[in-house]
């Protein structure tokens, strides 16, 4: 089946849909925004270590990225922080005024736990489950008129599950690389119809996986289902005109309780498909990356000093980097608390000085241009205390 | 007499009707699931073919050996996929000391074969066992108390823990699979335990007293497995403990290691408790006082969190949730949970009570078959295809529940949300095509078929739209696909 036979199979969803169409008659806005999930609490301080903090080395306790210069030592960026070696990209891409690097920032959440603290980052109130839809779903009902014109989708989770950041009222898609061959055109005017008639729920899922395969046509599957594969699939989708605005990248496995120093260890490793996966998106992207900001964010950091099994365990504050041509980068945002014991979250943790919804609520209200109010009373509820950051988009 | 029940009891309950399982069992459908709840006469032979605990719990350090990786294990134990050889300090004339050595692919030669036999093993035992719904509690408790293959060091871990643990305990008392669950090796590995050592311990203590490849490993307390015990095991998160508590239950467990030799006791790859790892001294649990000095202290502690209430409605939650909707009847976990406590955890009782749940007969379908149930239920329905374990394993991958590597220690997901998104609902779809070409033939009339194996819970709307299929494949896609056969 080819992309025109399946857009006539899922025509009448679209017709139905309260979205007018009209491709290409009004050309879209052309941002675009990318939110990668760094699943298992990433260690802020070994991606972005602190060398101008005097207590850095003795704080790490073995853990401290090396000195630009040393062995395996890091990538300088402004005298105080740098970059992990293995995020050579990230460091190229702040030397072009593309990258922003927050250190010292978290989600509201203030307990140790995985599965609450990524429930709060996605659900966007201020509690664990707080909400049950997603704030980036939440968001998309406040996308300027522009950005909702003329497109399929407004958003794509790029994952064969749809994370709970993007669950929600507003249409979304999801796609992940597939090894069958697809159904023919007809059975799938048949199912579609079945459950138009009795599941509303599979009726909804089955016609945004339609519109998915026909962006996706031609494009296959990878050669595996690493970060740089998704992040290629996600270029794929967002590049084209008509393009989702909006999309999900997940990247697993920064749990690093034990063994995290070292160049194969699990953090190294996975620092490095960071770096190559945001790389591999701005190839794809071509000349729409630089209308287009890429938001790298975790659950909560981890502790500060190295704990009896070479790792680290849950901590509070982190790092996070927004990055993208439409970024006015090439700075460090942290309003840095210190390293001192007597300046550590329970003695342990990585004091936050900001908040991370501040940086989500810059990405929707001055990037993509949802609507201030909404993104304030619908989208982050309860957040007050968190306004959107300033001039982090050129 | 009741076919909606039968069929109730064959697809909530159970992993799906075969044709011909509606009429045996619609005489009694209560009593055909309540006869289930027994303990097996014997373990069925593909389970009991697939290695012991202790061989699953040493096959991690066997890799790194035939493979002549030397160094901190836990260099690899997390980083399999680094690649391209010779590996520094690999020893001489081993794989890993050759030119284009790759230690990804020597991991996947090395579990690979191991992985596929397990995993159709489980497909075999649950695509052909006359009790469904014992083979779906094995399930269950085998992903509440998850050991997962996704972190490296465990990957041979998880059929021996679904099978020693939660099989082997489905119908005991809860504390006892709590406790077996803390004393395997997979889950003592997988969750850290096993390196965790107590600050005052001789170990904590001394630790120029350990060989010197071990201190970089021993050298503190690990909070993993106590907080996970707390918050996924037995209270459930927000059931009022605090960080306080967490320390006290990883110092209660500090020792709770695996055997690494024959020296101190123990088979080697399987439980043993370290005395010199335990943090000595007295722990206050949940405002209760533990003064033991040995194991006695744990074995007391997780009895005490078996026997909680917030544990008896935390399992009631899920067990409900499990069984009937997504979002659980107040009323029913209530039950639940009060046969929990009253039988002090008795699981037999507990999953009688289920039966016995008014709720538990709504002949709507509610809960969306997450994608292995799902498949298990259409090769059961269908009588095939065979399919061998990479065949599961890449299927399984692509329709985003790879068995035995759930994400994390909290297990797959029990909720619609989680498997109703587009793709997963369009892997279903490219899967029910392909397969209803090759199996045609061998089920014949798909309407028939639907009849068979969803009773009067076949809508009008599919029966009709099988009817007008073009031929008797697409009928057989459309019924695999149907609402009422994906959802349970």
């Amino acid at each position: 089946m080819d992309r025109r036979q399946l857009l006539t199979t899922f025509g009448l969803s679209i017709a139905g849909a309260a979205v007018p169409r009209f491709a290409f008659a009004s050309a879209p806005t052309d941002k675009r925004l990318v939110v990668v999930l760094l699943r298992g609490a990433m260690d802020g301080l070994s991606a972005v270590p602190a060398w101008g903090d005097p207590d850095f080395e003795r704080a790490r306790n073995g853990l401290a990225i090396p000195r630009p210069g040393e062995a395996g030592g890091g990538l300088a960026l402004d005298g105080f922080f740098g970059l992990n070696p293995e995020l050579p990209g990230l460091a190229g891409r702040y030397a072009a005024k593309e990258l922003v690097v927050f250190h010292a920032i978290a989600s509201p959440y203030r307990d140790r736990s995985h599965f609450d603290g990524q429930n709060l980052l996605e659900n966007g109130s201020p509690r664990p489950y707080g909400l049950a839809d997603g704030w980036l779903n939440r968001s998309l009902a406040g996308l300027p008129a522009a950005l909702r014109t003329g497109r399929r989708d407004f958003a794509i989770a790029i994952a064969p599950a749809m994370p709970l950041i993007l669950r929600g009222a507003a249409p979304v898609t999801s796609w992940s690389p597939s090894v069958l061959p697809p159904p023919d055109a007809d059975l799938i005017a048949r199912v579609q119809g079945l459950y138009g008639e009795t599941d509303p729920a599979l009726a909804k899922a089955l016609a945004a996986a339609g519109e998915a395969q026909a962006a996706a046509a031609g494009m296959g599957g990878g050669p595996g289902e690493g970060f740089g594969v998704l992040m290629a699939a996600a270029a794929k989708f967002m590049a084209a005109p008509d393009g989702p605005a909006v999309a999900v990248v997940e990247s697993t496995g920064w749990d690093t309780h034990a063994a995290q120093a070292g160049p194969y260890s699990v953090l190294q490793r996975n620092l490095r498909g960071l770096d190559g996966g945001i790389e591999v998106f701005a190839e794809g992207m071509g000349e729409r990356w630089k209308d287009t900001a890429i938001l790298a964010v975790t659950e909560f950091g981890r502790t500060v000093a190295r704990n009896g099994t070479a790792g680290t365990d849950h901590g509070t504050g982190g790092a996070a980097f927004l990055v993208g041509g439409a970024v006015a980068g090439g700075r460090v945002i942290a309003d840095w608390p210190g390293l001192k014991s007597s300046a550590l979250r329970d003695g342990r943790d990585l004091m936050p000085t900001n908040d991370l919804r501040g940086v989500m609520k810059a990405a929707l209200t001055q990037h993509l241009g949802v609507e201030p109010a909404h993104v304030d009373r619908v989208v982050f509820p309860d957040s007050a205390a968190a306004p959107a950051m300033r001039d982090l988009f050129s | 007499m009741s076919l909606q029940d039968a069929a109730i009891a064959a697809n909530r309950f159970g992993l799906g009707a075969r044709p011909g399982d509606l009429k045996a069992i619609a005489g009694d459908p209560r009593g055909w699931l309540k006869a289930q709840l027994t303990p097996e006469p014997a373990l069925p032979a593909p389970l009991a073919a697939l290695p012991s605990t202790a061989d699953d719990a040493g096959a991690f350090q066997k890799w790194i050996r035939q493979a002549g990786l030397t160094g901190s294990i836990n260099a690899y134990a997390k980083a399999p996929s680094m690649s391209g050889g010779p590996m520094p300090g690999a020893k001489p004339g081993s794989p890993a000391s050759q030119p284009g050595f790759s230690v990804e692919q020597s991991f996947i030669a090395f579990f690979g074969p191991r992985y596929a036999q397990a995993l159709a093993a489980r497909f075999q035992v649950a695509t052909t066992t006359d009790r469904p719904y014992f083979e779906r509690l094995t399930h269950f408790w085998g992903n509440h108390f998850t050991v997962s293959s996704a972190k490296p060091i465990t990957q041979a871990m998880p059929p021996s823990f679904e099978r020693d643990v939660a099989r082997k305990h489905a119908m005991d008392h809860f504390e006892a699979m709590l406790i077996a669950s803390c004393t395997h090796p997979g889950m003592l590995i997988y969750l850290d335990n096993y390196i965790s050592v107590g600050r005052h311990s001789l170990v904590g203590m001394r630790p120029d007293l350990v060989p010197k490849p071990l201190r970089e490993l021993l050298k503190g307390l690990n909070e993993n497995l106590a907080r996970e015990i707390l918050e996924l095991h037995t209270l459930g998160v927000r059931s009022g403990y605090s960080q306080d508590d967490v320390i006290a239950l990883a110092n209660i467990l500090t020792g709770f290691t695996v055997a690494q030799d024959g020296k101190g006791g123990g088979e080697t790859g399987l439980f043993r408790f370290q005395p010199y790892a335990h943090e000595p001294g007295p722990q206050t649990l949940l405002g209760q006082r533990f003064p033991q000095q040995d194991v006695s202290q744990g074995a007391e502690a997780l009895t005490m969190l078996a026997r909680h209430p917030a544990t008896a409605k935390f399992i009631a939650t899920k067990l409900v949730r499990h069984f009937i909707a997504d979002d659980p009847p107040p009323r029913a976990v209530d039950t639940i949970a009060k046969v929990f406590q009253v039988s002090i955890g008795d699981l037999k009782s507990v999953c009688t009570a289920l039966v016995d749940l008014p709720e538990a007969w709504d002949p709507t379908p509610r809960k969306m078959k997450p994608p292995e149930p799902y498949l298990i239920s259409a090769v059961r329905g269908m009588g095939g295809p065979p399919l061998n374990g990479l065949q599961l394993a890449a299927l399984l991958g692509k329709m985003g529940q790879r068995p035995y590597y759930a994400p994390g220690p909290d297990g797959w997901a029990d909720v619609e949300g989680e498997w109703i998104g587009p793709d997963p609902v369009w892997k279903r779809l490219e899967w029910a095509s392909t397969v209803s070409k090759y199996m045609a033939t061998a089920s014949g009339d798909p309407v028939a078929l639907g009849e068979a194996l969803l009773g009067p819970g076949l809508t009008d709307a599919t029966r009709k739209a099988i009817q007008r299929a073009e031929s008797p494949a697409q009928g057989l896609a459309i019924l695999l696909v149907s609402p009422e056969f994906q959802r349970r």
